[in-house]
């Protein structure tokens, strides 16, 4: 079964708590994190699970497979820490651990799934801007979340009305 | 489903230790750590001020950030599912000094009865006393603190006050002091909810506002008119209410040590806008129970050690009471690392 984690970066408001739980669960090494760019604007950056991902096409030694999920997932055996991953990576994901000696990235919470639970950031998220599922499902919610929003930007760009009550 | 799922470590209780902690504050900091310690077989309890946990996600940050349904149905899991009892409108300890978020408390309980009660406490109430600067006219009426205006406003779209006690905006002119997060939501719930101009004053530039030059370009795309290099010098009132206020002109000096740009006013630049509210997004201070026996630094930020315990045996604190004010997330993973050590310290030292 095809599952998805995808991050929604119009949502995301920078609060930093899927780097905090991912943190907290890869101990002091989050694979999502948020990075602010030039403006100010908050992005987080982790794995997007690529569909036709170049990671797992360039790896000289085929250590990067993909999971019951669709979770493209790196072999810390046979990873050889090339880093091609990283060089066509169009997200700069992959990372160097100096520990395993070995690259790692998000597994889209592999541990987590197996035991029935979902990836921890799109638990706790608190604007709900990360979403995981069957890709229908999530996007049927990203859509519903976008109709929200576009409410809301017709309502307070018209006259000021005190529409704001009714958001 | 579609809440935050504070116990995300575990999909149902576990069997129970027999261990029963207490947490004051029901905001980020002290709903991830209750999440950790249900997953772990103890029995918790969660004391708020506010009539409903979530904190400044729910009674702070408005909705067009966090949507209540996330909170609100993520509280409630906790609640349900994992028999988390909250006791709400209950303020730990009482001082004669007041903080935003005070309006809403029918029960004190003394701070050292919690600490008999339960094997270990945690404090996560947060950073609810505002900074207002000392100038003429801040007494006047229609000066607020940003925190609880917007803690207002919240309060009457979560139906626990009526709009009839909410600041009311329609027609109002506005001015923000300050460029952060707190501040922009201030000046952005005012535009939401009719005020007929907003203006923003900063110290500093765009370039250096804390919020990021993104959410002030936004604000200034609604029509909010941003005064950066200005700092408020005195509120004119007229029969106890803001009329006006004077700001002055500053430059920025050369960066000093810390590379940072101080604002130097400019003698004889000052000028007047009329307005109806000046609101105050200077900082938050740290809000740790009144008359707790707890070490605490100069800044009044609780003082913690490696194990997030405070200078009382098997009191703990996170989030920030002890960092000072920061993001959600940062609470999140200080409640969550708190929570880890409380439960090392339950069923190690205290068996």
């Amino acid at each position: 079964m095809r599952r998805i984690l995808h991050v929604d970066y119009s949502l995301c408001i920078g609060c930093e708590t899927c780097q905090g739980v991912c943190d907290f669960l890869h101990h002091g090494k989050p694979n999502i994190k948020i990075y602010y760019t030039m403006s100010g604007l908050p992005i987080p950056i982790n794995c997007r699970h690529c569909e036709k991902a170049p990671c797992m096409e360039i790896c000289p030694v085929g250590a990067i497979y993909k999971d019951y999920d669709g979770a493209v997932i790196i072999d810390p055996q046979k990873c050889i820490g090339c880093f091609m991953c990283l060089a066509v990576c169009p997200f700069g994901v992959p990372s160097f651990d100096v520990k395993v000696r070995a690259i790692t990235k998000c597994d889209m919470c592999v541990d987590r799934r197996r035991l029935g639970m979902e990836p921890a950031c799109k638990e706790m998220c608190p604007a709900e801007a990360i979403f995981f599922g069957k890709p229908e499902e999530v996007e049927e919610r990203v859509r519903q979340r976008t109709a929200e929003k576009i409410a809301r930007e017709r309502i307070s760009t018209e006259s000021f009305e005190s529409f704001g009550k009714m958001l | 489903m579609n809440g935050m799922r504070f116990a995300f470590l575990c999909r149902e209780k576990p069997s129970p230790t027999g261990k029963k902690v207490a947490i004051i504050g029901a905001g980020p900091a002290g709903l991830s750590a209750a999440g950790y310690l249900v997953c772990h077989g103890h029995e918790v309890h969660v004391y708020d001020k506010l009539p409903e946990p979530g904190g400044l996600m729910l009674f702070g940050i408005p909705e067009f950030r966090i949507p209540i349904y996330r909170v609100r149905e993520g509280y409630k899991e906790l609640e349900n599912v994992f028999e988390v009892k909250f006791y709400p409108n209950t303020k730990i300890s009482f001082g004669d000094e007041k903080e935003e978020g005070d309006d809403f408390i029918k029960n004190v309980i003394d701070f050292n009865e919690l600490v008999q009660n339960y094997d270990a406490v945690l404090i996560s109430t947060g950073t609810w006393k505002s900074s207002i600067p000392n100038i003429e006219g801040v007494e006047l009426k229609g000066v607020y603190p940003a925190l609880g205006y917007l803690f207002r406003i919240k309060s009457a779209k979560l139906g626990h006050l009526s709009w009839d006690e909410v600041v009311p905006l329609e027609g109002k002119r506005v001015i923000v002091i300050g460029a952060g997060h707190t501040a922009v939501d201030a000046a952005m719930e005012s535009l939401l909810l009719g005020a007929e101009k907003v203006y923003m004053s900063y110290r500093r530039t765009i370039k250096e506002a804390p919020a990021g030059a993104y959410e002030i370009n936004l604000l200034q795309k609604r029509g909010v008119k941003w005064l950066e290099l200005t700092v408020p010098v005195r509120i004119i009132g007229e029969n106890g209410e803001v009329r006006a206020i004077e700001l002055q002109k500053c430059k920025l000096s050369e960066p000093d040590e810390s590379g940072r740009r101080k604002p130097i006013p400019i003698e004889g630049s000052n000028f007047q806008i009329d307005v109806d509210y000046v609101i105050f997004a200077v900082g938050q201070k740290p809000t740790p129970p009144k008359g707790a026996d707890i070490a605490i630094d100069k800044w009044g930020n609780i003082i913690v050690d490696a194990r997030h315990m405070t200078s009382m045996e098997g009191v703990f604190a996170a989030g920030d009471v002890v960092t000072g004010p920061s993001k959600v997330g940062r609470a999140v993973l200080d409640g969550l690392l708190a929570a880890e050590s409380m439960h090392r310290w339950l069923m190690e030292v205290r068996k």
